[in-house]
């Protein structure tokens, strides 16, 4: 998923030096595809911001208990959005969506989207499942 | 009456919130639940097909990332150490002068990064040391880093700058103009603060040693290819040789560059920042796709007309209203980051903003409103009791009690207020650069 940031950087130089045709479809597509890969690597590291409100350090069962919570509606969200994203590349691939310029198929960007949602149903799981264990009692 | 749907809403939102749910599934989740209430389930389901491509697949929004990844290489290959150096050769002799080089620093660092918290943990490591060694008091120290931190994202390149331009469908170039010159306005605040601080306290700030001129020279010289990479990427986006989407891959590849010519570079490096890079593209996107749910839900409800119709009807005048909002924001910024407080009051303040007579026309009026509400938003980064700046500035300082580091900070939190005031006051300072290239 990495690789995939040093790939938008690199084609954002080599857009630099000679217009290509199409060259901000190919980075908007290639920022989308990487955008999706970022995310479940992101709820693993528990990088979403989170407003702490009313809950000091030495609450920990009680956020913990409440993290998991959160991370399972996320999980089921992100799920849904896999779903309907399935439904979106049927979409696509019939009614034959390609990008104004150069003309790439939409739905070329959707498989990884959607792998993408599944891995992060997957790893809000994960965080969930990590939470509740980590219960210092 | 729609609106009630709207505040319900925004209710269930605050309350998922302080209950510890992550603000970007907390806004997706309150976004998709209003637009099936209003126009039916089935609606949704059919906008969730496509919705998150067409929000992540945007050419304008890809300068997030390649801008965060500049600012992640440039805050590991050691460059604020130079910059400080420098500064600190200049004005290191004068009492109160290393916290003036800090500053100077930070703004100096500012300019290639765009994240108030990277700038501070960066500075703080090369400057907390020095400030110590020259016996500085830890509030003022601690507070001066707290404080100059906020020039990262005031001083273009700015990722906040980038998230306000695209919440009002405006001009981020013109943002970036805008906002110069209110930067380099902080910088000369702050050191006017410290300046009176130290009047006031002499030994808080003792004198350093004075640095011969050829060595003055010496450091300067040292900066050049940083201050080559601020000039190529900012001054390419001024004078209009580079998209921003163009100026920050030429930045990110600029900072990757210097990070390997100062053998900085190697494989971990490298590794720590596409990943650190990562996770903050993804915390931001989350973001903006929730944020596209809800805004889809309050526009359905009519919120934002009827907020503009509120503040019509309430009798207040243009500046009354601009002041409340800007005292919201600082009592929201006591507990909330500053990505956060944007994207949860632009869509809800701007079209009440854009409904009031302040004299300017529309485009400028969108510019104004976004560098004051830039400013009083990294104002809630150094206000206790959640300033996540002086959070970090002090865990770096390490033994400093929290409450000195907010003491310290409290002289620079007032500069801060005058400097709204000023910028309230004189539309002037903000508008004038974008109207000078434009």
């Amino acid at each position: 998923m990495t690789a995939g940031l040093v790939v938008v950087s690199i084609i954002g130089r080599v857009v630099l030096g000679r217009p290509v045709a199409g060259d901000f479809e190919i980075v908007a597509i290639c920022t989308a595809i990487c955008i999706f890969l970022c995310l479940p690597y992101c709820q693993l590291q528990r990088g979403n911001v989170v407003v702490n409100l009313f809950f000091r350090d030495q609450d920990r069962r009680v956020t913990r208990l409440l993290d998991a919570l959160a991370a399972c509606v996320y999980a089921l969200i992100a799920f849904v959005f896999a779903w309907r994203m399935t439904l979106g590349v049927m979409d696509a691939v019939r009614d034959g969506d390609i990008s104004m310029i150069i003309g790439i198929p939409l739905w070329w960007a959707y498989p990884p989207a959607i792998a993408s949602f599944v891995l992060l149903a997957a790893s809000c799981l994960t965080t969930a499942i990590g939470d509740l264990k980590d219960d210092p009692r | 009456m729609s609106a009630t749907y709207a505040l319900f809403g925004l209710a269930t939102l605050i309350l998922l919130l302080a209950l510890r749910f992550p603000l970007g599934p907390a806004m997706l989740l309150v976004g998709m639940g209003g637009y099936a209430t209003l126009s039916g389930p089935g609606q949704l389901l059919d906008f969730m097909k496509s919705a998150a491509y067409w929000r992540f697949a945007s050419y304008d929004l890809s300068v997030i990332p390649m801008f965060l990844l500049m600012g992640q290489l440039a805050t590991r290959s050691g460059l604020s150490s130079t910059l400080f150096g420098a500064a600190n050769a200049f004005l290191g002799h004068r009492r109160g002068g290393v916290a003036m080089a800090s500053v100077a620093g930070c703004g100096a660092f500012g300019a290639i990064c765009g994240s108030s918290l990277a700038t501070a943990g960066a500075m703080a490591q090369v400057a907390l040391p020095e400030l110590k060694r020259y016996r500085y008091s830890d509030a003022l120290a601690t507070g001066t880093l707290a404080a100059g931190g906020t020039l990262g994202i005031l001083i273009p390149p700015s990722v906040v700058l980038v998230i306000y331009a695209v919440a009002v469908q405006g001009n981020v170039v013109r943002m970036f103009e805008a906002a110069l010159i209110p930067g380099l306005l902080a910088v000369l605040t702050f050191w006017i603060t410290i300046a009176v601080y130290v009047r006031l306290r002499p030994e808080a700030g003792p004198v350093g040693d004075r640095v011969a001129w050829s060595e003055r020279m010496h450091a300067l010289a040292k900066t050049w290819p940083i201050v080559g990479l601020f000039l190529l990427v900012i001054g390419g986006i001024y004078l209009g040789f580079f998209d921003p989407t163009e100026a920050a891959a030429v930045g990110a590849a600029g900072a990757a560059a210097l990070a390997w010519a100062r053998g900085a570079l190697d494989r971990n490096t490298l590794r720590e920042a596409l990943l650190g890079t990562a996770e903050t593209t993804a915390m931001i996107f989350v973001i903006l796709l929730g944020a596209e749910f809800l805004n889809a839900f309050l526009a359905l409800c009519g919120f934002p007309s009827y907020m503009a119709e509120l503040a019509a009807e309430s009798a207040l005048g243009p500046y009354q209203i601009l002041l409340l909002m800007l005292a919201f924001y600082l009592v929201l910024g006591c507990f909330m980051d500053s990505l956060a407080m944007i994207f949860l009051t632009v869509p809800i303040f701007w079209p009440i903003a854009a409904s009031l007579d302040f004299g300017l026309p529309p485009a400028d009026l969108q510019i104004w409103f976004g560098v004051i509400t830039l400013v009083v938003v990294e104002l809630g980064l150094i206000t206790p009791p959640v300033g996540m700046n002086v959070l970090i500035i002090n865990k770096s300082a390490g033994g400093v009690p929290l409450r000195d580091t907010f003491i310290g900070t409290l002289p620079f939190v007032l500069a801060e207020v005058i400097r709204v005031l000023l910028l309230v006051a004189f539309p002037g300072i903000i508008l004038f650069l974008p109207g000078l290239l434009s």
